[in-house]
């Protein structure tokens, strides 16, 4: 047992880390051993096993949760949302990426192209800069209240850009497909591929709370040295 | 007969492996400097 509840988060954050990032190396493993080649787009198709799961979680949980502990901060002014919401909103921004690079790759071998401005491309595009924007704005402002109070404005934006990047390939037409799993109707997948895919979603919201875990732990000690050298 | 581009996987894999690991060594190095 350790005194320090910073250094017991950042311990906690670590485990869950680890045991996450092994898990990403597991559904690489399923996704290249035991789920079939899908006919029309070849091994390409699997890069969905790591751009889906990872897409759905900065998208549903990452940007979502930022969203609302900045609501929450600006209603109680408790640092500790304020702590939650930068590090969701970093942890969303390294999801956003993943998503920006693993999608083009995928796309040059299926469309042809590694970019075109389609709807949802280009919103992701617009949340990732917005996230960008988030944490250089944090950087940038020393107060604390005045960093919480401008950062939690931005959290907001970003969890409004959600339901439209969601429902872009519905309201535009664009070549991003249609989800194949968050959708009204079953999802319309093979049991073997389904598997892979559900495997994923948990790898990667487990990687999400691990790396939050850690992001929280780190600032929270670095708050308290702050509040120490103050005293 | 699928297409064949296995070296798109391979790269997308490579480099979402480097990205989250990247992040996760940054996280930890730092915790270690604490």
């Amino acid at each position: 047992m350790t005194a320090d509840p910073a250094q017991a988060v950042i311990r906690r954050g670590i485990v869950l880390t680890v045991l996450a990032l092994i898990g990403v190396a597991v559904v690489m493993v399923m996704a290249l051993k035991f789920t079939p080649v899908e006919a029309n787009q070849g091994l390409a198709q699997k890069i969905f096993y790591i751009h889906v799961p990872t897409a759905t979680v900065a998208l549903w949980i990452a940007v979502p949760a930022t969203g609302l502990a900045s609501m929450l901060y600006l209603w109680l002014h408790d640092p500790r949302l304020d702590r939650f919401a930068a590090a969701s909103a970093e942890v969303a921004a390294v999801f956003c990426l993943v998503v920006l690079t693993t999608g083009p790759i995928w796309g040059k071998p299926i469309w042809g192209t590694w970019w075109t401005w389609d709807g949802r491309l280009t919103l992701t595009l617009f949340l990732f800069f917005l996230l960008l924007g988030y944490h250089t704005l944090r950087g940038s402002v020393r107060d604390p209240l005045e960093r919480g109070r401008f950062s939690a404005v931005l959290g907001i934006m970003g969890m409004a850009l959600v339901p439209f990047i969601h429902l872009s390939v519905y309201l535009w037409r664009g070549l991003h497909p249609k989800p194949v799993v968050l959708k009204p109707s079953a999802p319309s997948l093979p049991w073997e591929m389904l598997r892979t895919l559900l495997t994923g979603f948990g790898v990667f919201i487990l990687l999400y709370v691990g790396f939050v875990t850690l992001r929280y732990g780190l600032q929270l000690a670095q708050d308290r040295k702050e509040e120490a050298d103050a005293a | 007969m699928p297409p064949d581009n296995g070296p798109y996987l391979i790269a997308a894999y490579i480099v979402a492996g480097v990205i989250y690991l990247g992040y996760a060594v940054k996280l930890i190095s730092e915790a270690r400097r604490r």
